[in-house]
């Protein structure tokens, strides 16, 4: 088993298991950004860095994607590693100064502003962390978004910036996203993934009527879970109710779910 | 040529087969090598090639003659190249109008048609008065220069030539001798040969050994030693494994694997199935950029003879070692040439790098054990496999070895391709080979490794060139780019060409080469613009230390050194923009003035006339003037002036 050495402290390792996971566990904190546990890594937020020794000669790693194989020995809080993390901070908020999420996390990492000026765009304070693309790709199986334009010019768009016939209307982009840039808008008979453009029928919860979800996600669920159908169709309220009902004590009377 | 009733069974049969071919040739004929190389192809070379061809079917009877095509001879400036055999008569720049008399007099005749061949020019102007009509050949420099001396002797072979004296042909040995689009021609001049030896008793354990001997260390850039990669990938665990040639040559300027895959395919594909055997792969795929299509073309052409000979395929050379390559092309992203990236290109997906924590040796296409190189590095080993690990190691420095193809080009008078043994000092190349700056300019700098090298002042033209010595000068080899400044040239607005370059080619995936960048670009826009602000060049060097730390892989690690290398060579030149708000060398629009020369303005009054502000007075016959307060420094003055009379000033 690896050791691993954070700021001068041993700590046990797995092999093969990354710096940040590693860290995390012995309670260390790193800021990351296109870091999930449920997705495959990116390493493009780049907020992530810490300072690899190499024995004589040190190097700026992600930790969220450096395996560890062998003993090893790193630096979360030297002041290169926090200079170079800052430095990634300042980019990113000059990128999206509006963003309040992006504020509260360099707020955290001790980034009060930025000393540069705004030169790229940002489509509402998307920071172009990916995650919304992982997810879809990877936990849904859509791939309905990705990267589009290329470098400057990159943005996370439905193919040629259409509505895609590939959403389902799931929403995990929306909940995945850090910085508030995607949205899931509730129309009357209609949901919306924002800034995608796309559209679809709305599927409401058959016992309250609360708005759930897109009628393609909810048909692919159906698919996907056959056993528990009666299930899918209620939102999580109704859901809870009707099992919470099929657990009644032994005498009493059962509550039926309006 | 001799027609392969089938594939070549077996390594001795490769011999025999060669053997053939050479019995076959009659040393009568007289050959003529017309270079299609893409310099020459522009210059109508193809045409010319043509216009032989026919003039040998026609006068089949009088004379024995075969007019052919090659690769690239490197000497791009002078092109088209002619090269007529027996004797070896360079002739350049050649045109429709001199085929007849090439053809009448050095083939029929056997005498040489002087004003072809080549003769150092006394002055930068011998090649413009030559150039603007298709008749004036005959003109010797001192008529077509204005004044300039007389042009020196005229050279009769290639060898005499210094461009080609001094340099050392491996990579490039082949180039302009072979047909590119004929394996027997290649076969013929030892081709394969080195394939043969391989699987005749080698084993790749002895290969991989044989090419960490020599010392050789990548060509595309990063300089790694390739005998290590190969043994890293032979010695990972997985299977299949694959052999990847990277020839998505992406550098302004930059050439050599262009030429190296136009000119002498067969040695890229010679390497690569050595490689094969020596690491255990059974697949290749050759990535070549789409605006390549010469190379596609000449490289397909050659895969599928090398099939039909049996050199590539399911049983190679009868040993059953079993290898095919595939032609990948590359859409044309910079980031592509980057190893993760192309691999990532090459799967189907977008050309994005990723970490390299995990080595592609280990995991590289579709997770398996990758060998990438360049081509430059695949066409290199044939000939460390034939002459020996020794003799290639004898050549070059102590931690670079053997020889490196630049491509020379910038304001020097030679430009071309040219291949040197490493820790050639810069001056010898730049002055040597490429004969100096044209119009008699200062030396500057010269710009190495591509958008992401350096500039090296000429304080340092005495430096060997090598991997390590180009590192320590804040520049880098990179694939082999060369660029040559001269004094006329503002380094601040270099570093912006090269940052806007790496701005408009980063992929955008990590944050630090995206904004970082791009924040860059924006401060030296400010500078040349006259805007600079105190501190900017503190903030640039802040940038540069970030974006180097911070970024995902070797293009974006690499993207801040042209501008740390002019900071660290030209400081004075950022200060001059940014406090006295001038730009020394008078190219950053707004930051000179534009006076009339009273003594050569000759009152013709085109300035005035397209003067669009009309700050520009003066009477009839009288010298004019311009009112600088009215002055936009547009420059059309400048540009429209016909005697040179409107100045920078």
């Amino acid at each position: 088993m690896p050791t691993i050495n954070i700021d001068g402290k041993d700590f046990h390792a797995e092999t093969g298991e990354t710096i940040l996971e590693a860290a995390r566990r012995n309670g260390f904190w790193i800021p990351t950004l296109c870091h999930h546990p449920a997705l495959s890594e990116q390493a493009s937020c780049r907020l992530c860095l810490v300072e690899l020794d190499r024995g004589g000669w040190s190097q700026m790693v992600t930790s969220c994607c450096y395996p560890i194989r062998r003993d090893i020995k790193v630096r979360i809080n030297s002041e290169a590693a926090v200079s170079a993390r800052r430095g990634v901070m300042e980019l990113l908020l000059a990128r999206c100064p509006e963003s309040p999420e992006l504020r509260e996390l360099a707020r955290k990492m001790n980034v009060e502003g930025t000393p540069y000026p705004k030169v790229t765009e940002a489509q509402r304070n998307c920071v172009l962390c990916g995650l919304c693309v992982r997810v879809c790709a990877e936990r849904i199986g859509r791939s309905a978004i990705g990267f589009a334009g290329r470098g400057v010019n990159r943005s996370v768009a439905a193919p040629f910036r259409m509505p895609s016939k590939d959403c389902i209307g799931c929403g995990a982009c929306a909940a995945v996203c850090p910085v508030g840039t995607i949205k899931l808008r509730i129309h009357e008979t209609e949901i919306e993934v924002s800034p995608f453009k796309s559209r679809m029928a709305i599927r409401r919860c058959s016992a309250c009527g609360a708005p759930m979800s897109g009628e393609p996600h909810m048909k692919q669920l159906e698919e996907k879970t056959p056993a528990a159908k009666e299930y899918v169709g209620l939102c999580p309220d109704c859901r809870r109710k009707k099992s919470a009902a099929a657990f009644v004590p032994v005498g009493s009377k059962p509550v039926v779910p309006r | 040529m001799i027609v392969a009733s089938s594939k070549i069974a077996s390594v001795s049969d490769l011999r025999t087969y060669r053997e053939r071919l050479l019995k076959a040739r009659d040393p009568k004929v007289r050959t003529i090598r017309v270079c299609i190389g893409t310099g020459c192809a522009a210059k109508g070379s193809r045409k010319i090639l043509e216009l032989l061809k026919k003039a040998c079917e026609e006068h089949g009877v009088e004379v024995k003659a075969e007019a052919m095509c090659t690769g690239c001879h490197g000497f791009c400036e002078r092109g088209p190249i002619v090269v007529v055999s027996p004797g070896e008569i360079f002739y350049q720049r050649v045109e429709e109008g001199d085929v007849a008399d090439i053809f009448r007099e050095t083939v029929m005749l056997g005498r040489v048609v002087e004003r072809l061949l080549y003769r150092e020019e006394a002055d930068e102007d011998g090649g413009r008065g030559k150039g603007k009509k298709g008749g004036g050949k005959g003109k010797t420099d001192a008529e077509a220069g204005n004044g300039s001396a007389a042009a020196g002797e005229a050279k009769k072979t290639a060898a005499e030539i210094p461009f080609y004296a001094t340099q050392r042909r491996i990579a490039l040995a082949f180039n302009g001798i072979v047909d590119p689009t004929s394996i027997d021609s290649y076969i013929a001049a030892g081709g394969y040969s080195a394939l043969a030896k391989v699987l005749d008793g080698m084993t790749p354990e002895q290969v991989v050994a044989e090419v960490e001997k020599s010392g050789l260390r990548g060509r595309g850039g990063g300089g790694f030693p390739t005998g290590r990669k190969w043994r890293s990938c032979r010695e990972a665990k997985g299977s299949p494994k694959y052999v990847i040639g990277n020839g998505d040559e992406g550098d302004p300027g930059a050439f050599m694997d262009r030429s190296i895959m136009e000119g002498n395919p067969h040695a890229v594909i010679e390497g690569m199935t050595i490689c094969a055997y020596a690491v255990g792969s059974e697949q290749g795929y050759i990535y070549v950029r789409n605006e390549y299509p010469m190379a596609v073309e000449h490289l397909s052409l050659a895969i599928r003879q090398c099939r039909e000979l049996g050199l590539l395929g399911d049983d190679i050379l009868g040993t059953g070692f079993k290898f095919d390559i595939q032609i990948n092309r590359g859409g044309g992203a910079f980031v592509c040439g980057e190893s993760t990236a192309l691999m990532a290109s090459l799967e189907g997906r977008a050309g994005e790098p990723r970490a390299k924590y995990v080595h592609t040796v280990e995991h590289g296409l579709w997770d398996k054990p990758t060998n990438l190189n360049n081509v430059e590095t695949y066409a290199t080993v044939p000939a460390i496999i034939n002459r020996g690990a020794d003799w290639f190691a004898s050549i070059g420095t102590e931690g670079s070895k053997g020889t490196k193809v630049f491509s020379l080009v910038g304001k020097v008078r030679n430009t071309g391709l040219v291949e040197v043994p490493m820790g050639m000092t810069l001056r010898k190349i730049v002055f040597e080979i490429g004969g100096g700056i044209k119009g008699g300019r200062a030396f500057k700098a010269v710009q190495t490794g591509g958008p992401s090298g350096g500039c090296i002042p000429a304080k340092y033209l005495d430096t060997p060139v090598d991997f390590d010595e180009l590192t320590k000068l804040g520049s880098m080899m990179g694939s082999g780019g060369m660029i040559v400044m001269d004094e006329d040239t503002c380094m601040v607005n270099v570093a912006k060409y090269f940052l806007n370059f790496l701005r408009d080619e980063s992929c955008g995936k990590c944050t630090a080469c995206r904004e970082g960048v791009a924040q860059m670009v924006h401060i030296l826009e400010r500078i040349c613009a006259g805007k600079g602000e105190k501190g900017d060049v503190e903030r640039l060097e802040a940038l540069c230390r970030l974006i180097g730390d911070a970024s995902l892989c070797g293009l974006g690690k690499s993207a801040p050194n042209p501008v740390m290398s002019t900071i660290r060579y030209f400081r004075e030149e950022y200060d001059a923009h940014i406090v006295e708000r001038k730009c020394p060398a008078k190219v950053c629009k707004g930051l000179f003035k534009y006076a009339i020369d009273p003594k050569l303005c000759k009152a013709c009054g085109i300035c005035k006339k397209n003067c669009p502000v009309q700050c520009i007075f003066g009477e009839k016959k009288k010298p004019h003037e311009i009112d600088r307060t009215k002055c936009t420094l547009c420059g059309t003055c400048y540009d429209k002036c016909p005697f040179g009379a409107v100045l920078k000033v």
